[in-house]
Protein backbone atom coordinates (compact mmCIF):
# COMPACT_ATOMS: atom_id res chain seq x y z
CA UNK A 1 0.00 0.00 0.00
CA UNK A 2 1.32 3.16 -0.83
CA UNK A 3 0.65 7.07 0.74
CA UNK A 4 -1.87 7.46 -1.74
CA UNK A 5 -3.70 4.47 -0.87
CA UNK A 6 -3.56 5.11 2.77
CA UNK A 7 -4.71 8.38 2.49
CA UNK A 8 -7.44 7.66 0.24
CA UNK A 9 -9.02 4.44 1.96
CA UNK A 10 -7.70 4.51 5.43
CA UNK A 11 -7.44 8.07 6.73
CA UNK A 12 -10.99 8.72 5.69
CA UNK A 13 -12.35 6.23 8.44
CA UNK A 14 -11.02 8.59 11.09
CA UNK A 15 -14.54 9.91 12.06
CA UNK A 16 -15.55 6.31 12.95
CA UNK A 17 -12.52 5.36 15.11
CA UNK A 18 -12.87 8.61 16.92
CA UNK A 19 -16.30 7.77 17.74
CA UNK A 20 -15.51 4.54 18.77
CA UNK A 21 -12.30 5.98 21.05
CA UNK A 22 -14.54 8.47 22.57
CA UNK A 23 -16.63 5.84 23.77
CA UNK A 24 -14.08 4.30 25.61
CA UNK A 25 -12.16 7.54 26.94
CA UNK A 26 -15.08 10.06 27.04
CA UNK A 27 -12.13 12.86 25.95
CA UNK A 28 -11.79 14.15 22.74
CA UNK A 29 -7.78 14.75 22.83
CA UNK A 30 -7.20 11.12 24.22
CA UNK A 31 -9.48 9.54 21.72
CA UNK A 32 -7.69 11.61 19.01
CA UNK A 33 -4.18 10.75 20.03
CA UNK A 34 -5.56 7.36 20.14
CA UNK A 35 -6.76 7.55 16.01
CA UNK A 36 -3.63 9.08 15.29
CA UNK A 37 -1.79 5.81 16.32
CA UNK A 38 -3.67 3.85 15.12
CA UNK A 39 -3.04 5.22 12.07
CA UNK A 40 0.66 4.71 12.55
CA UNK A 41 0.56 1.27 13.23
CA UNK A 42 -1.57 0.86 10.31
CA UNK A 43 0.97 2.38 8.33
CA UNK A 44 3.75 0.48 9.59
CA UNK A 45 1.68 -2.74 9.38
CA UNK A 46 0.93 -2.28 5.74
CA UNK A 47 2.48 -5.17 4.46
CA UNK A 48 -0.41 -7.54 6.44
CA UNK A 49 -2.47 -5.48 5.13
CA UNK A 50 -3.37 -7.51 2.09
CA UNK A 51 -3.64 -10.34 4.51
CA UNK A 52 -6.56 -8.93 6.23
CA UNK A 53 -10.06 -9.38 4.72
CA UNK A 54 -11.78 -6.43 6.58
CA UNK A 55 -9.07 -4.03 6.96
CA UNK A 56 -12.00 -1.05 8.90
CA UNK A 57 -12.61 -4.09 11.24
CA UNK A 58 -8.80 -4.51 12.01
CA UNK A 59 -8.27 -0.83 12.29
CA UNK A 60 -11.41 -0.92 14.58
CA UNK A 61 -10.02 -3.29 16.52
CA UNK A 62 -6.98 -1.89 16.98
CA UNK A 63 -8.73 1.25 18.65
CA UNK A 64 -10.77 -0.52 20.90
CA UNK A 65 -7.35 -2.37 22.49
CA UNK A 66 -5.55 0.36 22.51
CA UNK A 67 -8.44 2.36 24.10
CA UNK A 68 -8.16 -0.33 26.38
CA UNK A 69 -4.52 0.10 27.24
CA UNK A 70 -5.02 3.82 27.66
CA UNK A 71 -7.74 3.29 30.26
CA UNK A 72 -5.57 0.73 31.85
CA UNK A 73 -2.21 2.40 31.94
CA UNK A 74 -3.20 6.12 33.35
CA UNK A 75 -4.70 6.67 36.79
CA UNK A 76 -8.27 8.03 35.40
CA UNK A 77 -10.10 9.85 37.88
CA UNK A 78 -13.00 9.26 36.07
CA UNK A 79 -13.72 8.24 32.34
CA UNK A 80 -17.10 10.43 32.49
CA UNK A 81 -18.99 9.22 29.60
CA UNK A 82 -22.36 11.00 30.29
CA UNK A 83 -20.49 14.71 30.70
CA UNK A 84 -19.43 13.59 27.36
CA UNK A 85 -22.36 12.24 25.49
CA UNK A 86 -24.02 15.73 26.85
CA UNK A 87 -20.98 17.86 24.36
CA UNK A 88 -21.77 15.47 21.47
CA UNK A 89 -25.73 15.96 21.47
CA UNK A 90 -24.96 20.04 22.26
CA UNK A 91 -22.82 20.31 18.98
CA UNK A 92 -24.44 17.68 16.91
CA UNK A 93 -27.80 19.68 17.44
CA UNK A 94 -29.98 22.27 14.97
CA UNK A 95 -31.52 25.03 16.55
CA UNK A 96 -34.61 23.70 14.61
CA UNK A 97 -35.01 20.98 17.21
CA UNK A 98 -37.15 21.48 19.84
CA UNK A 99 -36.18 20.87 23.07
CA UNK A 100 -38.19 18.20 24.24
CA UNK A 101 -36.19 15.89 21.27
CA UNK A 102 -33.02 17.15 23.05
CA UNK A 103 -34.20 16.42 26.19
CA UNK A 104 -35.15 12.89 25.41
CA UNK A 105 -31.74 12.14 23.48
CA UNK A 106 -29.99 13.71 26.53
CA UNK A 107 -31.73 10.84 28.75
CA UNK A 108 -30.78 8.48 26.43
CA UNK A 109 -27.34 9.25 26.31
CA UNK A 110 -26.85 8.96 29.79
CA UNK A 111 -28.86 5.57 29.79
CA UNK A 112 -26.46 4.27 27.28
CA UNK A 113 -23.31 5.81 29.26
CA UNK A 114 -24.85 3.44 32.13
CA UNK A 115 -24.73 -0.11 30.69
CA UNK A 116 -21.83 -2.28 30.77
CA UNK A 117 -19.12 -1.45 28.82
CA UNK A 118 -19.58 -4.30 26.48
CA UNK A 119 -23.30 -3.64 25.76
CA UNK A 120 -22.17 -0.02 25.33
CA UNK A 121 -19.90 -0.77 22.38
CA UNK A 122 -22.09 -3.44 20.68
CA UNK A 123 -24.89 -0.81 20.95
CA UNK A 124 -22.49 1.70 19.62
CA UNK A 125 -21.23 -0.21 16.61
CA UNK A 126 -24.38 -1.66 15.53
CA UNK A 127 -26.81 1.01 16.12
CA UNK A 128 -24.23 3.95 15.44
CA UNK A 129 -22.03 2.65 13.14
CA UNK A 130 -23.98 0.09 11.19
CA UNK A 131 -21.91 -2.63 11.31
CA UNK A 132 -22.64 -6.15 10.55
CA UNK A 133 -22.67 -8.85 13.70
CA UNK A 134 -19.77 -10.76 11.95
CA UNK A 135 -17.75 -7.16 11.81
CA UNK A 136 -18.43 -6.43 15.65
CA UNK A 137 -17.37 -10.14 16.45
CA UNK A 138 -13.92 -9.42 14.54
CA UNK A 139 -13.95 -5.80 16.13
CA UNK A 140 -14.80 -6.86 19.49
CA UNK A 141 -13.43 -10.05 19.18
CA UNK A 142 -16.28 -11.60 20.38
CA UNK A 143 -18.58 -14.69 19.37
CA UNK A 144 -21.57 -14.29 17.52
CA UNK A 145 -23.75 -15.29 20.72
CA UNK A 146 -22.23 -12.99 22.76
CA UNK A 147 -22.32 -10.20 20.07
CA UNK A 148 -26.34 -10.89 20.18
CA UNK A 149 -26.89 -11.27 23.86
CA UNK A 150 -25.44 -7.99 24.29
CA UNK A 151 -27.03 -6.21 21.82
CA UNK A 152 -30.49 -7.49 22.98
CA UNK A 153 -29.15 -6.64 26.69
CA UNK A 154 -28.20 -2.89 25.59
CA UNK A 155 -31.66 -2.45 23.29
CA UNK A 156 -33.66 -3.76 26.25
CA UNK A 157 -32.62 -1.84 28.61
CA UNK A 158 -32.57 1.31 26.98
CA UNK A 159 -36.10 0.07 25.92
CA UNK A 160 -37.22 -0.59 29.50
CA UNK A 161 -35.79 2.82 30.78
CA UNK A 162 -37.42 4.98 27.99
CA UNK A 163 -40.95 3.15 29.22
CA UNK A 164 -40.29 4.29 33.01
CA UNK A 165 -40.15 7.54 31.59
CA UNK A 166 -42.97 7.26 30.42
CA UNK A 167 -44.95 5.94 33.03
CA UNK A 168 -43.79 8.39 35.24
CA UNK A 169 -44.26 11.34 33.23
CA UNK A 170 -47.66 10.51 32.33
CA UNK B 1 -40.70 4.69 1.62
CA UNK B 2 -43.81 4.97 3.38
CA UNK B 3 -44.80 3.07 6.15
CA UNK B 4 -47.97 2.14 7.69
CA UNK B 5 -48.32 1.86 11.48
CA UNK B 6 -48.71 -1.81 11.68
CA UNK B 7 -45.47 -2.59 9.64
CA UNK B 8 -43.65 -0.40 11.73
CA UNK B 9 -44.89 -2.34 14.91
CA UNK B 10 -44.09 -5.51 13.20
CA UNK B 11 -40.58 -3.58 12.37
CA UNK B 12 -39.69 -2.44 16.06
CA UNK B 13 -40.60 -5.56 17.14
CA UNK B 14 -38.40 -7.66 15.35
CA UNK B 15 -35.78 -4.56 16.31
CA UNK B 16 -36.18 -4.98 19.96
CA UNK B 17 -35.70 -8.71 19.53
CA UNK B 18 -32.57 -8.47 17.33
CA UNK B 19 -33.69 -9.83 14.70
CA UNK B 20 -33.89 -6.92 12.33
CA UNK B 21 -31.16 -6.55 9.34
CA UNK B 22 -28.64 -3.68 8.65
CA UNK B 23 -31.36 -2.29 5.84
CA UNK B 24 -34.54 -3.00 8.24
CA UNK B 25 -32.54 -0.72 11.17
CA UNK B 26 -31.72 1.98 8.10
CA UNK B 27 -35.27 1.93 7.18
CA UNK B 28 -36.44 2.57 10.98
CA UNK B 29 -33.96 5.30 11.00
CA UNK B 30 -34.96 7.01 7.77
CA UNK B 31 -38.76 6.85 9.12
CA UNK B 32 -37.89 7.94 12.65
CA UNK B 33 -35.90 11.05 11.28
CA UNK B 34 -38.67 12.19 9.23
CA UNK B 35 -41.64 14.20 10.69
CA UNK B 36 -45.25 13.52 11.99
CA UNK B 37 -44.22 10.96 14.33
CA UNK B 38 -47.34 8.99 16.19
CA UNK B 39 -46.74 10.58 20.01
CA UNK B 40 -46.38 6.78 20.84
CA UNK B 41 -43.26 6.90 19.15
CA UNK B 42 -41.92 9.85 20.47
CA UNK B 43 -39.26 8.60 22.34
CA UNK B 44 -38.24 5.10 20.15
CA UNK B 45 -37.57 8.03 17.77
CA UNK B 46 -35.52 10.13 20.47
CA UNK B 47 -33.50 7.21 20.50
CA UNK B 48 -32.89 6.53 16.78
CA UNK B 49 -32.10 10.45 16.18
CA UNK B 50 -29.35 10.19 19.06
CA UNK B 51 -27.89 7.42 16.88
CA UNK B 52 -27.82 9.64 13.80
CA UNK B 53 -26.84 12.55 15.73
CA UNK B 54 -23.73 10.35 17.37
CA UNK B 55 -22.78 9.71 13.66
CA UNK B 56 -22.34 13.01 12.67
CA UNK B 57 -19.80 13.23 15.36
CA UNK B 58 -16.59 13.65 13.81
CA UNK B 59 -12.99 14.54 14.38
CA UNK B 60 -12.94 18.29 14.03
CA UNK B 61 -9.40 19.05 13.53
CA UNK B 62 -8.06 20.32 9.84
CA UNK B 63 -4.76 19.60 10.44
CA UNK B 64 -5.00 15.89 11.93
CA UNK B 65 -4.35 14.62 8.67
CA UNK B 66 -1.42 16.02 7.65
CA UNK B 67 -0.26 15.19 11.04
CA UNK B 68 -0.54 11.87 10.77
CA UNK B 69 1.00 12.21 7.38
CA UNK B 70 3.96 13.85 8.96
CA UNK B 71 4.31 11.29 11.79
CA UNK B 72 4.19 8.71 9.22
CA UNK B 73 7.45 10.03 7.59
CA UNK B 74 9.23 10.66 10.74
CA UNK B 75 10.75 7.20 10.74
CA UNK B 76 12.48 8.29 7.33
CA UNK B 77 13.96 10.80 9.09
CA UNK B 78 15.19 8.82 11.45
CA UNK B 79 16.23 6.49 8.31
CA UNK B 80 18.44 9.70 7.32
CA UNK B 81 19.99 10.56 10.73
CA UNK B 82 20.96 6.93 11.05
CA UNK B 83 22.65 6.59 7.23
CA UNK B 84 24.25 10.12 8.78
CA UNK B 85 25.56 8.76 11.69
CA UNK B 86 26.94 5.39 9.85
CA UNK B 87 28.60 7.68 7.13
CA UNK B 88 30.48 9.71 10.28
CA UNK B 89 31.33 6.45 11.95
CA UNK B 90 33.34 5.07 8.69
CA UNK B 91 34.84 8.68 8.20
CA UNK B 92 35.71 8.44 12.30
CA UNK B 93 37.42 4.89 11.15
CA UNK B 94 39.08 6.73 8.03
CA UNK B 95 40.86 9.70 10.04
CA UNK B 96 42.22 6.67 12.10
CA UNK B 97 44.06 5.04 9.75
CA UNK B 98 45.31 7.75 8.52
CA UNK B 99 47.20 9.32 11.32
CA UNK B 100 48.28 6.23 12.24
CA UNK B 101 50.28 6.25 8.59
CA UNK B 102 51.40 9.62 9.06
CA UNK B 103 52.84 8.73 12.29
CA UNK B 104 53.87 5.76 11.32
CA UNK B 105 55.92 7.23 8.29
CA UNK B 106 57.37 9.84 10.69
CA UNK B 107 59.07 7.59 12.56
CA UNK B 108 60.13 5.68 9.79
CA UNK B 109 61.69 8.77 7.81
CA UNK B 110 63.36 9.57 11.80
CA UNK B 111 64.75 6.24 11.48
CA UNK B 112 66.29 6.17 7.85
CA UNK B 113 70.32 7.42 7.65
CA UNK B 114 70.51 10.62 6.56
CA UNK B 115 72.22 10.15 3.35
CA UNK B 116 69.78 8.39 1.71
CA UNK B 117 67.42 11.76 2.68
CA UNK B 118 67.44 14.52 0.54
CA UNK B 119 69.33 17.25 1.02
CA UNK B 120 68.01 20.16 -0.54
CA UNK B 121 64.83 21.71 -0.50
CA UNK B 122 65.55 24.60 -3.29
CA UNK B 123 66.07 22.74 -6.87
CA UNK B 124 68.46 26.07 -7.84
CA UNK B 125 70.91 25.10 -4.68
CA UNK B 126 70.40 21.09 -5.56
CA UNK B 127 70.97 21.89 -10.04
CA UNK B 128 74.77 24.14 -8.50
CA UNK B 129 75.87 21.52 -5.80
CA UNK B 130 75.67 19.01 -8.85
CA UNK B 131 76.63 20.76 -10.96
CA UNK B 132 79.73 21.59 -8.70
CA UNK B 133 80.05 17.33 -8.34
CA UNK B 134 80.15 16.78 -11.97
CA UNK B 135 82.75 19.20 -12.48
CA UNK B 136 85.00 17.82 -9.83
CA UNK B 137 84.35 14.68 -11.49
CA UNK B 138 85.16 16.18 -14.99
CA UNK B 139 87.93 17.63 -13.92
CA UNK B 140 89.66 14.61 -12.46
CA UNK B 141 88.37 12.43 -15.93
CA UNK B 142 90.91 14.82 -17.11
CA UNK B 143 93.85 14.29 -14.86
CA UNK B 144 93.22 10.59 -15.54
CA UNK B 145 93.73 11.23 -19.29
CA UNK B 146 96.49 12.76 -19.19
CA UNK B 147 98.62 9.29 -16.92
CA UNK B 148 96.74 7.46 -19.34
CA UNK B 149 98.32 9.10 -22.59
CA UNK B 150 101.36 8.69 -20.81
CA UNK B 151 100.80 4.53 -20.91
CA UNK B 152 99.36 4.76 -24.70
CA UNK B 153 103.37 5.83 -25.61
CA UNK B 154 104.33 2.59 -24.26
CA UNK B 155 101.20 1.02 -26.14
CA UNK B 156 102.74 2.79 -29.59
CA UNK B 157 106.42 1.90 -29.18
CA UNK B 158 105.14 -2.25 -28.52
CA UNK B 159 103.21 -2.10 -32.13
CA UNK B 160 106.28 -0.12 -33.77
CA UNK B 161 109.14 -2.90 -32.66
CA UNK B 162 106.32 -5.72 -33.67
CA UNK B 163 105.67 -4.40 -36.96
CA UNK B 164 109.58 -3.80 -37.99
CA UNK B 165 110.05 -7.37 -36.98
Amino acid sequence: MNLEAFQNRVLPVKNKLFRFALKFLGNEEEAKDIVQEVFIRVWNGREQMNEVQNWEAWCMRITRNLSLDRIRSVTRRHTQPIEDGYHVLQETLSPHESTELQESMNRIDQFIAALPEKQRQVIHLRDVEGYSYNEICEILELDMNQVKVNLFRARNAVREKLIKINAYGL
Amino acid sequence: MRMDSKNMEDLLKKYWACETTLEEEKELREYFGGNSIPDQWKDTAALFRYFEETKKKSLNDLAFESQVIHKIHAPKKSKLVRLAYNTMRIAAGLGVVLAATWFIRNEIRETTPQAVVDTYDDPKLAFEETKKALLMISKSFGTAEEQARKINMFNEAQEAIQREN
